[in-house]
């Protein structure tokens, strides 16, 4: 096993002093680890100790390992390269360009973000390397995007970039190359946990746990030193919403390195103690081959606009006209233009019959939820957890809303709110959370359309 | 005072709003107790970020991307901005006084390189004035591989053929004598401005004339025109057109110290331009729109004061990238080719075309910056797409070389201390990337 592979060779290769005093194998530690927290039951204090040892284990390969860093041109990743350097791997950087295409009103940035790419490697005296991914990403990120518009489903391209590119062709490429990590600018926290340490979470967990386990007896048994998936300690900035679909497998070769920094504010001031000169740099939001120019910029440059009735949910009345359903999503309270009157919300789309449906009414019923189904489910850990009471995250750096999930199979499940949650566009990300782990996700459903609205359009 | 309250206000809740959010991560914090790295960020003092930030001091060497204003130029130019702002085309005193001083300009720039005013059109920079010129004929036209960026484009949506360079950068005479039939315009630059080759032209001229004698003998009525854009040229170089014998050119203001923006094009009569900017008819109705008085005012005095400068400069400079060549060349450890004509004769004597092999040009080019050294890696459009520049891939140059090039342009205000300064510090450089 590569993992196994590697502290070994490690101990190889950097007899440390502590080698000298009878250093141990750290697999050997960890594993020492897990036979003492399995005797540790109940007290969740002692449990998140164990985690952060472990944690300590897995985010500290041996000096002189080899990481391959995802180099922006940001202040993030750049902060997570210059402090790998520090801690004194053998540090690759690599610019993945993803992207290159200008839109109507926007200059794809990628040659400036190259620029400053290329400087912090310079002053980080670390290679550069500039990986073209623009194939990749455009048919599993950007034809994503669109197919799903074209459905009338609101996607998160974001996390599909991670799955598909970053910790996909990145990581295989990375570890081909001869990359024992590769690291990434994401605020997100990486531990080691296994099946074990999981039981100690609470002996109600336990049981859900090992109740689920005989039911899903034909699951494979998952990886002992499979690291879990942890927000950041910046609750603000945590980014695993966007991480749900990265399996631990995959994360095992992966490093975090400002992801334990308190705040942008402190990575921002970190970069500028080091002098890397993109301190100021502006954070990016929003998709990044969309820029300041608008989702329907972009959509309308491959998908036509086509005339349709915005329909009033209560009363079935037509208010007037919308130029494309695709365009329009759940929630949206801009762009419907009818002329005076109320404010109104989509409620829903139907791009089928090429429908828009709107409310004047906040609580009106299609937007107020009790239950939702997910589909596309992943799991970080390679199978779904015990079914219970989780809390989920419906955007990024979204409030937690706690529910219980129940696992229909390996791939779908539905959620039961514990209070009614407000309404959550078909095709968005609903990550799961127990306590600060990400377990992993699904995609939200359409809803069928109520009988007595079919009729209409 | 009522709007400095609401924004002190708006400042409140906004810190309001901040503590609220740092109280909310802090607990977040204790109750979670999320795992720390303390290997990333308390380790030791970062040992590889030594070399920035050193001196202050700074040398500019990008003369052929950008000239600062002369002031002398500034001067001319100021009073147009504000005082004599009227349009030249209006009918009243002041403005048609505004006309004669552009049409004395226009004789002035005409008197510097031996053309008459009324053949100059001036356009908002030597890319639109390469793209007028090319507008002279339909059919065919040859330009070599080694043009700048707004030759080639304008080239490839016409009928066209691109001629090959020596690995010096210079046009391959028997190619464009083999092809010389098919012609009706031939665009090629007076010197290059990636790798300083100076073209043949007035061999291209002698050329052009007897096949136009030819043509003439056969009674083939097809046209055939000589443009050189002299842009990177006019600094160093006598652009006296009778000498050149050329039918167009195209001059730049920003590559010899005056604004940016501003070109022309002077055109030998009886050659039909068509317009590319329609409009009021201005410019003889070859480029519309009000013309560009201060721009004008400018380009006229910074070609006066370039002519007069130029022996003198060419000479001055010459000698400093001779010395810089040589200083290159004898340390060994650096690894330097030089690109384009080893006779100085042939070369713009402001320029060192220079490439390390096997390093990244881009690299070099970050820890120059750091040292204050301002210098470009092939020619600025090529550079910000990130791909080797059309002109080195024109030569043959090899890519690994051809990514470890950098263009060290001089100018007027180059000291010998600034080149002692630029060759310290691209050693320094070198060397380290080369470790």
């Amino acid at each position: 096993m590569l993992y196994e592979r590697l502290y070994c060779s490690s101990v190889l290769e950097y007899p440390s002093t502590k080698n000298l005093l009878g250093y141990k194998n750290p697999l050997d530690q960890t594993k020492a680890q897990m036979n003492e927290t399995t005797q540790i039951t109940k007290d969740r204090d002692t449990m998140v100790d164990t985690v952060q040892t472990t944690a300590a284990i897995h985010t500290k390969p041996p000096r002189g390992a080899s990481v391959f860093v995802g180099l922006s041109g940001g202040v993030d990743s750049a902060l997570a390269a210059a402090l790998l350097v520090e801690a004194g791997y053998q540090v690759t950087g690599i610019y993945m360009k993803n992207w290159s295409q200008d839109l109507p009103g926007f200059v794809c940035p990628w040659a400036n973000d190259l620029a400053d790419a290329e400087r912090i490697a310079y002053k980080l005296h670390i290679k550069l390397d500039v990986w073209d991914c623009e194939k990749d990403y455009k048919s599993t990120v950007v034809d994503y995007l669109l197919d799903a518009y074209a459905k009338g489903l609101t996607p998160n391209p974001d996390v599909m970039c991670n799955q598909t590119i970053k910790f996909g062709t990145f990581l295989d490429r990375a570890l081909a190359g001869g990359a024992d990590y590769i690291a990434t600018g994401h605020y997100a926290q990486l531990s080691t946990t296994t099946p074990s340490i999981q039981q100690t979470n609470s002996k109600h967990t336990t049981d859900k746990q090992q109740a689920y386990t005989e039911q899903t007896s034909g699951i494979q048994q998952i990886d002992q030193e499979l690291p879990k998936l942890l927000r950041a300690a910046d609750e603000h900035k945590d980014q695993t919403y966007f991480l749900w679909r990265v399996s631990a497998e995959r994360l095992q070769h992966v490093l975090f390195p400002i992801g334990a920094i308190a705040s942008k504010q402190e990575v921002r001031r970190l970069c500028a103690e080091r002098k890397l000169g993109i301190e100021h740099k502006p954070d990016s939001d929003g998709i990044c081959f969309i820029g300041p120019v608008g989702l329907r910029t972009f959509l309308l440059q491959t998908l036509s606009r086509k005339v349709g009735p915005i329909v009033e949910w209560e009363t079935g009345k037509i208010l007037g006209q919308h130029d494309g359903a695709f365009l329009f999503t759940v929630g949206q309270r801009k762009g419907l233009d009818l002329g005076g009157g109320p404010a109104r919300y989509v409620v829903a789309t139907d791009v089928v019959q090429n429908c828009v449906f709107v409310s004047a009414y906040k609580h009106c019923d299609a937007l107020v939820l009790k239950d939702l189904t997910l589909a596309d489910c992943c799991w970080v850990a390679g199978m779904p957890p015990a079914p219970g009471t989780y809390e989920l995250r419906h955007r990024h750096t979204g409030a937690l809303a706690a529910a219980k999930l129940e696992i229909l199979d390996n791939t779908h499940a539905k959620i039961h709110y514990l209070a009614d949650h407000e309404a959550v566009a078909p095709g968005q990300s609903v990550v799961v959370y127990d306590q600060t782990c990400c377990l992993g996700g699904g995609i939200v459903q359409p809803r069928p359309l109520p009988q007595r609205l079919c009729a209409i359009c | 005072m009522a709007q400095s309250a609401h924004r002190q206000a708006a400042h409140m809740s906004a810190s309001h709003v901040h503590a609220t959010r740092m109280h909310t991560a802090h607990t977040q914090e204790t109750h979670t107790k999320v795992p720390c790295t303390p290997a990333f960020h308390m380790g030791e003092k970062p040992s590889a970020l030594a070399p920035s930030e050193q001196s202050h001091r700074s040398v500019y060497l990008d003369y052929a991307a950008a000239t600062p204003l002369d002031p002398k130029v500034l001067e001319a130019m100021l009073p147009y901005f504000s005082e004599v702002f009227y349009n030249p085309s209006a009918a009243y005193q002041p403005a048609r006084a505004v006309r004669q001083t552009i049409d004395q300009a226009r004789a002035r720039i005409g008197a510097l390189c031996g053309a008459r005013g009324q053949n100059i059109i001036f356009t908002a920079g030597a890319t639109e004035a390469n793209n007028l010129a090319l507008t002279s004929v339909t059919g065919k036209v040859f330009v070599d591989a080694a043009e700048h960026d707004s030759i080639l484009a304008a080239a490839r949506v016409r009928d066209h053929y691109i001629g090959s360079v020596c690995a010096d950068g210079m046009l391959h005479i028997e190619e464009l004598v083999g092809i010389l039939s098919e012609l009706e315009l031939i665009s090629v630059e007076l010197a290059n401005g990636e790798v300083g080759t100076i073209q043949p032209i007035r061999e291209i001229s002698q050329l052009v004339s007897h096949e136009r004698m030819r043509r003439l003998a056969a009674g083939d009525m097809r046209p055939l025109y000589l443009h050189t854009d002299a842009s990177q040229a006019a600094g160093f170089l006598s652009v006296q057109l009778s000498s050149l014998g050329v039918d167009m050119m195209t001059l730049s203001a920003a590559k010899m110290y005056g604004p940016k923006q501003m070109g022309l094009l002077w055109v030998r009569e009886g050659i039909q331009l068509h317009p590319l900017i329609l409009g009021g008819g201005q410019e003889a109705g070859l480029r519309s729109g009000t013309e560009n008085v201060p721009g004008i005012m400018g380009f006229a005095t910074a070609f006066e004061i370039a002519v007069a400068a130029r022996k003198s400069e060419a000479a001055r400079l010459c000698a400093l990238t001779r010395r810089i060549r040589k200083t290159l060349a004898t340390d060994t450890r650096l690894g330097a080719v030089f690109l384009g004509p080893n006779s100085e004769s042939q070369r713009l004597p402001h320029l060192v075309s220079v490439a390390f092999s096997g390093l990244e040009a881009r690299r070099l080019l970050i820890g120059l910056e750091d040292r204050g050294v301002f210098v470009a890696t092939g020619s600025a459009c090529a550079a910000s797409k990130m791909q080797v520049s059309h002109v080195l891939r024109a030569l043959g140059v090899d890519d690994a070389v051809a990514r470890g090039s950098i263009r060290i342009t001089l100018g007027r205000q180059t000291t010998e201390q600034d080149v002692t300064y630029a060759l310290d510090a691209l050693r320094e450089v070198v060397l380290l990337e080369r470790a």
